[in-house]
């Protein structure tokens, strides 16, 4: 009874993981396979001459991957740190202070996540141009690195769960605002910080439009717009495309693995609740 | 013990460090050298950017004040991001624009008059077809850069040779939407085969499930379209108004239709409404006898064909064997920080002398006219015969999509056309909804 | 609680006042000047015929007119109520089913974990390329093992469920986490307090985790649901909007009149109506969140 419940448990789990890893599986197998046998046979074929060729080509070629991933990589980390700051004083704010404003200020933070993106680039992209920013590594960062409505909501709705009496016994031992913050919130909140230090790097390191559209060149170019310059009028490149986007996948699961444990673990040890 | 506030804040500022120590080692990497004026070239095509390069090497040497830089954005993006580029006046001294799209660039004051920056008489020396597609109120817009030849077909020799047939007997094919004068129904039918290998002209052909297609009927402007309703003595365009749903371009329309629906000797429109590259990928896996398109296929075919394969004259209609002509213009910004290197590099691109490298490294026909030999000699060079593409302009030529209004047209119709193809809404029908559908949104 | 706050002090509250925006102050200056002064131009857009390049002029309210009397607009908003409605309950089971699996300790859940959550961190352009070649027609891989000749993507009645199911494809791993998160913060005494009162697996799941999961469901649904209502890449990607409109959401459209027909104000105005709407069910989600929490505590 137990065993069979466990296999049943195991079988639903094995086939959504097939289920999920199999057109990843498609994607890598295009990667080495070489242009000829991309554009002469179906694409379900196995790769064969097996090749290297795309890889070495994407970091080695004109895209200039390497440099790409630097650039994605440091405007993400840049991003992540502004946003975090900016949202957990403001969650803070919204979760725990009461001032006036707070309940339509929230409002206004929360509809901003109801614009669809695609809309505001025109507005930000003459703003970047009037700035005299646009086409500059800080074109790619500022417009986010304040806030995000997104990571302040999920902050805001993990903080109302600290229980009050902690915050209590520190401001009765003298703590200010940001010693609670720092000494207590932040501790408690690892793994909600964890989360949306995956998801933060998660959307910026995929975003697209935005960079595409105020950048030009080589200079400031992101790991989707160097991809995205791989494709050409009348070839769309597929096995050079693939290797990209597998390549642009490896700093991400290694982002995951080691935040996973961290998800886990923390969890464990605090368990507040 | 330090306080975990210092401690957090100290690794944030030390990172924020890091990444501005990095970013700033990123910016010097890009710096150019400020004795020199730095124009900017922009384009979709990276094979024409490769030309480029080489052409700008010798400008520069000719003109050492001048650093041309070449920046290369992919056509799925290119319009997006020149429309906002324009938009905030930062677009490149000198851009690519094609047909559909210069008029609205050229009505917005966007564009630089070629005939004041160069002279009327400079002209002369470009491929006329395209010097007339893109002048509008009298003015050229642009220095013509490429100049595609017509359309023409790729043909699989091994398939031809199973099917009994000869290169020559798919030389001068007709099409009829009467039947009367039919061959190339015929032709495709034997070149057609299902699942089981039975041909179309056979009894017991099953042609919901096709196993090797005689030809690439489809909703495709440029290699089909344009050149159907042209050859079926109609217009696609009559002024900047759409005209293609006239009795004689429905009847073109019809006949590509039947050809995929009701003869099943094309591939069906749910293959290749939103997938431009089947076809091709079919014709290079040898499951396509007939390939219709122009010479932007020739360098895909020659690297992916591992058959033996020429070009011939597409098929004939009512009004004759009538091709599309196409070509790209590079114009000058009339934003530009400084005209006058501007106005000098749009003139080597213009010369011979500069145009040569185009046709040199075979990436594309070139407009200016005494650089079109190298282009021939390239392909000749490869035992490749592109007499084709050339010959059918002898019979006159079906002119490119013009005006304003194409951007906003082509996203109305498309839609409406697409269903055409797939067989679900009626021809007629569908095809004059299409004309309203784009003739309403030039007008809007 | 909030009698207390009654109570409070005048100068408490100044102090209270100061704190609070000295908090926002950072995250109110990106908010104001990335967001909401965006959103603002886009507002005004809404009421100019602008092509990008040419002159920008005041046209009232005729980019309201052609966009709310014309179908196409209509359409996309049913086409998009239709693809949440689709999208968001079947993600959501999915993800609390997976959740409810992975949090059971077994040995290699971390691996399952990772494999689910794949789909999300990548790219999704480039995923939908590889979904096209899986849902393709001819040699497409799922026909080829269904060994039937489907059109997933331009059968009318079958390319919106396909889109769909892509989407929650990459979305499970997203909603998993979350779950996963919310069902390992639920106390072990509750729990056990609960199996000792006799529940079984089947009732302590639904009558005590879901329960408990309000907060994060609020959560995931809220931004689900938003998420879902803008769904653009994997349309983009596998259908642009077709065949005939059926898959046509309104991000979607709304990027082909900005940056495809070049109408900036119509493509304002579509904005401007999905803002309304979702602040709409936004403030209906909370209110159905919040009039529940109270009905349980009384």
């Amino acid at each position: 009874m137990k065993w069979t419940r466990t296999a049943g448990i195991y079988l639903v789990l094995g086939l959504g993981a097939a289920f999920t890893l199999a057109p990843f599986l498609l994607s890598i197998l295009t990667a080495f396979k070489t242009r000829e046998q991309f554009a002469g046979q179906s694409v379900l074929a196995w790769p064969d001459p097996f090749t290297v060729d795309n890889i070495v080509r994407v970091l080695a070629g004109p895209a200039e991957f390497g440099r790409a991933v630097l650039v994605t990589l440091l405007a993400a980390v840049l991003i992540l740190i502004g946003q975090l700051v900016c949202s957990i004083l403001a969650a803070y704010a919204f979760a725990r202070v009461d001032f006036p404003g707070r309940q339509v200020l929230f409002w206004v933070y929360l509809s901003t996540l109801m614009i669809p993106p695609v809309v505001l680039i025109i507005p930000l992209y003459l703003m970047m141009t009037q700035a005299g920013l646009r086409n500059s590594f800080w074109s790619l960062v500022l417009p986010f690195a304040f806030a995000s409505p997104y990571a302040v909501f999920l902050l805001r709705e993990y903080f109302r769960g600290i229980p009050q009496e902690l915050i209590d016994a520190a401001r009765l031992d003298g703590a200010n605002t940001l010693d609670v913050l720092v000494e207590i919130v932040v501790p408690l909140s690892k793994p909600i910080i964890a989360t949306l230090t995956l998801i933060t790097i998660v959307s910026h390191w995929n975003s697209f439009m935005w960079p595409l559209v105020v950048t030009t060149g080589p200079q400031w170019r992101v790991v989707t717009v160097a991809t995205a310059s791989l494709q050409s009028q009348f070839n769309g490149n597929w096995t050079l495309v693939m290797a990209a986007t597998t390549l642009a996948l490896v700093p991400l699961l290694v982002l995951f693995l080691v935040f996973q444990r961290q998800f886990v673990r923390s969890i464990t040890i605090s368990g507040f609740k | 013990m330090p306080k975990r506030s210092t401690v957090i804040a100290a690794s944030a500022l030390a990172a924020v460090l890091v990444i501005a120590g990095a970013v700033t080692a990123l910016t010097v990497g890009g710096q150019a050298s400020a004795a020199k004026t730095k124009v900017t070239v922009r384009l979709w095509d990276d094979q024409v950017a490769k030309a480029y390069e080489a052409s700008f090497a010798a400008f520069e040497k000719k003109n050492p004040d001048i650093d041309v830089t070449v920046t290369v954005i992919p056509w799925a993006d290119y319009w997006t991001k020149l429309r906002t580029d324009v938009a905030g006046k930062n677009v490149d001294d000198v851009f690519w624009v094609d047909g559909g799209d210069y008029p609205a660039y050229a009505d917005a004051g966007a564009l630089l008059n070629i005939d004041k920056a160069l002279g009327a008489d400079a002209a002369a020396a470009w491929s006329p077809a395209v010097v007339k597609q893109y002048t509008r109120d009298g003015v050229l817009w642009g220095v013509p850069q490429l100049a595609d030849p017509g359309i023409a077909v790729y043909y699989n020799a091994d398939l031809l040779a199973e099917a009994g047939l000869t290169p020559a007997d798919v030389a001068d094919l007709r099409w009829d939407p009467t039947g009367a004068a039919d061959t190339l129904l015929p032709t495709l039918k034997k070149l057609t085969k299902d699942t089981n290998g039975t041909t179309a002209d056979s009894p017991g052909f099953d042609g919901t499930s096709l196993a090797q297609y005689g030809y690439n009927a489809g909703y495709d402007l440029q290699a089909m379209l344009l050149n159907y309703v042209a050859s079926g003595g109609a217009t696609f365009q009559d002024g900047e108004e759409y005209s293609f749903a006239s009795p004689k371009g429905t009847a073109a329309f019809q006949y590509l239709v039947d050809l995929i629906n009701t003869a099943h000797v094309a591939p069906s429109a749910a293959d290749t409404n939103t997938n431009g590259d089947f076809s091709r990928d079919q014709f290079l896996q040898g499951k396509m006898a007939l390939f219709q398109s122009g010479v932007y296929n020739l360098a895909n075919v020659n690297d992916g064909a591992s058959f033996p394969w020429g070009v011939t004259r597409l098929p004939s209609g009512p009004a004759g064997a009538i091709s599309g002509v196409d070509g790209i213009v590079a114009a000058g910004s009339t934003s530009s920080a400084h005209p006058a290197e501007t106005k000098r590099v749009l003139e080597w691109l213009g010369s011979a002398r500069g145009s040569s490298y185009i046709g040199a490294n075979g990436s594309a026909s070139p407009a200016v006219t005494a650089a079109q030999a190298d282009y021939t000699a390239y392909w000749a060079a490869r035992k490749v015969d592109i007499k084709a593409f050339y010959d059918v302009l002898e019979n006159g030529s079906a002119p490119a999509i013009t005006g304003g209004g194409w951007p906003a047209a082509d996203n109305a119709m498309r839609p409406l056309l697409q269903e055409v193809f797939l067989g679900r809404t009626p021809v007629a029908e569908g095809v004059k909804a299409a004309q309203d559908a784009a003739n309403a949104a030039v007008a809007k | 609680m909030a009698s207390n706050r009654r109570r409070r002090h005048p100068g408490i509250r100044r102090r209270n006042t100061v704190t609070g925006y000295a908090l926002l102050a950072p995250s109110l200056f990106g908010v104001v000047c990335f967001m909401l002064l965006p959103v603002l131009v886009v507002v005004w857009l809404s009421f100019q015929s602008w092509d990008l390049i040419g002159p920008i002029g005041f046209v009232g309210l005729d980019n309201y007119r052609s966009v709310l009397s014309d179908g196409v607009f209509g359409n996309s908003l049913l086409v998009t109520i239709l693809f949440v409605a689709l999208v968001v309950p079947i993600q959501t089971l999915i993800g609390l089913g997976a959740a409810s699996l992975l949090t059971r300790d077994l040995p290699g859940s971390a691996w399952f974990r990772t494999i689910y959550v794949l789909p999300w961190i990548c790219a999704p352009l480039a995923l939908g390329v590889v979904w096209k070649w899986i849902l393709a027609p001819t040699d497409g891989a799922l026909n080829t093992l269904v060994g039937a000749r489907i059109e997933w993507l331009s059968d009318p009645a079958l390319a919106l469920p396909t889109v769909a199911a892509v989407v929650i494809w990459t979305n499970v791993g997203y909603v998993t986490l979350f779950f996963m998160a919310g069902l390992l913060n639920i106390p072990e005494q509750i729990l056990e307090a609960a199996r000792i009162d006799g529940a079984g697996p089947v009732a302590l799941f639904w009558q005590i985790k879901i329960p408990l999961l309000r907060p994060t469901m609020f959560f995931v649904l809220v931004t689900t649901v938003i998420s879902a209502f803008q769904v653009f890449d994997q349309v983009y990607a596998l259908t642009q909007g077709g065949p005939a409109h059926t898959t046509d959401v309104v991000a979607a459209r709304i990027y082909y009149e900005a940056f495809s027909a070049f109408d900036l104000g119509r493509a304002a105005v579509m904005a401007v109506v999905l803002l309304v709407v979702l602040v709409v069910i936004t403030l209906a989600q909370q209110l159905y969140f919040r009039r529940r929490v109270t009905y349980e505590m009384d």
